[in-house]
């Protein structure tokens, strides 16, 4: 069990990943590649920190900073300068890949002897059960203070601008800033995870971010086709969904791993995985439609 | 049908759990590789001829190999790394930098047996008291072999204009590669040569970037033999014969695939000393006297076709590459 235990973890490292890819691609559809980018970028800012004995707040703090400025830059290229949000974030995860490399100093940072949140709190059980707990308090307070942004006036802008721009627009509200105020909450939101994954698996890596988007876009879509075959409307709920399917994505990962599939064809075995869980229930629907 | 997916799900969840049947006397040695490649994967078959040899083979069934490959993909490293542990598998192996890093940091209780690794030093494994982790063991490689392979170019070149220039692909993404590069600019220097280095961070862009190389106007090629000149090495090869520019290396695989010459580790061999080491462990099972080793087997090789047709004479203890 302990394996799948740490598919888990993984996965609860990935929820703040995929709250953000949520925000992004499910309410402002807009494709946010600057994920590569600053999930690295948490990760890096954390592994150079840290070693050098910075403490866990101070560094959680320019960690936030730093994924905010990301996402908002991502966000002023796309609709100051009218550029397709898509090449808007791929522009800014390029960039970002040098600066991150600059960060980090090397493309590879252990990290050893360092604090870590999976120290803060000692219970004398398994260490892999503290970092469970660890990370659902981090999990459940994410949820939370999204849940809770969602359903303010300003949260509710801003699922508007996703929904019907022309409407918020209209209702006088500026599509632009909210546009790159989400874009800065989905990119901390990322860096965190990048923070939390960097101290799971003890280093920080330049290629650590590759792929990551898609792993975060999956998981959304796990939760979007469970959010639609149990028909839920209520945002926390939904949130919930979207670290749902993060686990759900990573288990199935850790499944194909476990039966010791051919090594060549472990990402498509995953990839059928994945289909027939999103694919199954879009046929029931069909079926229940027709 | 509504609830399909999740019965599949669960399923296949209910298959994968308890149906791990092992025989207790049989050691299993968990084998993880960071990435596919032609040259890297010699590792891999020097490490289970060595365990073979010492009686440790999977056709005999005398040795389990779980072999699980990460396809660049560092949260799958990670989760392979982890399933190793939780199987509790006797031995993990770890086949270049970035695996053995992630084992080290998952695991202080299982043994790790690493190849195609940099010194602990290197890989920044050390504490804070100069100690490496106590489970891990193999054979690693630092940087002086470069010097000897990089020398060899200023005795069988001549320049084409008054200093001879050598060009240089780096990874800026792979430690080694942007050390080995340090280390060669202060040996040119020495060395009355120029060096012209670019940077390449995706084998995608081998080809532009050695284009733009070449119009430099290099008179040979250095190749550092880190991962993405590995993965690209045919394309640079390619380029680099069309102008006339010979290739020197200092990893035999890449000779044989078409540089000129090398002084420095085979993989093959760097796997099979891995593997003695292994099976030492898997004898005695216990970790006294081993540690970390240097490389042993470093061959001096030249590729008799590259050789005849840039016209170039090596030293006699060169070997032609098998």
């Amino acid at each position: 069990m302990g394996f799948y235990l740490t598919a888990i973890l993984q996965a609860l490292c990935l929820s703040g990943l995929v709250l953000g890819i949520y925000i992004s691609m499910k309410i402002f559809n807009i494709p946010d590649i600057t994920t590569d980018g600053s999930y690295t970028l948490g990760g890096s800012v954390t592994a150079a920190m840290l070693s050098h004995q910075q403490s866990l707040w101070v560094t959680i703090l320019v960690v936030l900073v730093a994924g905010a400025v990301a996402g908002a830059l991502t966000g002023l290229i796309h609709t100051k300068l009218k550029i397709n949000a898509l090449l808007a974030g791929i522009l800014v995860m390029t960039g970002l890949y040098s600066i991150n490399l600059t960060i980090l100093g090397r493309s590879n940072v252990p990290l050893i002897g360092t604090a870590s949140i999976f120290e803060l709190i000692h219970l004398k059980i398994d260490s892999n059960v503290n970092s469970l707990i660890m990370l659902i308090v981090i999990g459940i307070t994410l949820m939370a203070t999204i849940g809770y942004l969602l359903k303010t006036d300003f949260g509710i802008a801003m699922r508007a601008t996703g929904n019907s721009e022309q409407m918020i627009k209209a209702l006088g509200v500026s599509t632009d800033r909210m546009k790159i105020i989400g874009l800065a909450v989905a990119n901390v939101l990322t860096a965190l995870s990048g923070f939390m994954m960097t101290q799971l698996q003890g280093y920080a890596d330049i290629n650590m971010g590759i792929g990551i988007v898609i792993t975060g876009l999956g998981s959304v879509i796990i939760a979007e086709t469970l959010i639609n075959w149990l028909r839920i409307n209520a945002i926390n709920t939904v949130l919930k969904l979207v670290i749902v399917g993060a686990v759900i994505f990573q288990l199935v990962l850790a499944l194909t791993l476990a039966i010791g599939v051919d090594a060549n064809l472990l990402k498509l075995v995953t990839a059928v995985f994945v289909l027939l869980i999103v694919g199954l229930p879009r046929l029931t629907l069909s079926a229940r439609n027709d | 049908m509504k609830y399909a997916a999740l019965l599949i799900f669960v399923a296949l969840l209910t298959l994968t759990f308890g149906c791990k049947t092992r025989d207790k006397n049989v050691p299993v040695v968990g084998f993880a590789d960071a990435f596919e490649d032609a040259t890297i994967s010699q590792a891999r078959d020097g490490f289970t001829d060595a365990l073979a040899a010492n009686g440790f083979s999977k056709e005999k069934h005398t040795v389990d190999i779980e072999y699980r490959n990460a396809q660049g993909s560092i949260p799958t490293l990670t989760q392979i790394i982890n399933q190793f542990v939780s199987e509790k598998v006797d031995l993990i192996a770890t086949c270049t930098t970035l695996s053995t890093v992630t084992a080290a940091q998952k695991t202080k209780a299982i043994p790790i047996v690493m190849m195609v690794s940099p010194t602990l030093a290197r890989a920044h494994l050390l504490d804070a008291s100069g100690k490496g982790p106590s489970n891990l063991f193999g054979a690693v490689e630092d940087l002086n072999y470069i010097d000897t392979s990089f020398s060899i170019i200023p005795k069988v070149l001549k320049p084409k204009s008054g200093k001879l220039v050598v060009g240089m692909i780096y990874n800026q993404s792979e430690p080694q590669s942007a050390d080995a590069l340090e280390r060669i600019k202060g040996l040119a220097s020495k060395m009355n040569v120029n060096i012209v280095a670019l940077p390449l961070n995706s084998s995608a862009d081998a080809q532009l970037v050695t284009q733009s190389l070449l119009s430099k106007n290099i008179d040979a090629f250095f190749a550092n033999p880190d991962n993405t000149v590995f993965a690209a090495f045919e394309t640079i090869l390619k380029s680099c014969n069309a102008v006339n520019v010979p290739i020197f290396t200092s990893e035999a695989g890449l000779v044989k695939r078409g540089a000129v010459a090398a002084f420095g580790a085979d993989i093959y061999q760097w796997g099979y000393q891995a593997g003695l080491q292994a099976a030492q462990y898997l004898k005695t099972r216990s970790m006294n006297g081993l540690k970390p080793e240097m490389v042993k087997i470093r061959k001096r090789v030249y590729n008799p076709a590259a050789a005849a047709k840039y016209n170039i004479k090596l030293p006699n203890n060169f070997q032609p590459v098998k």
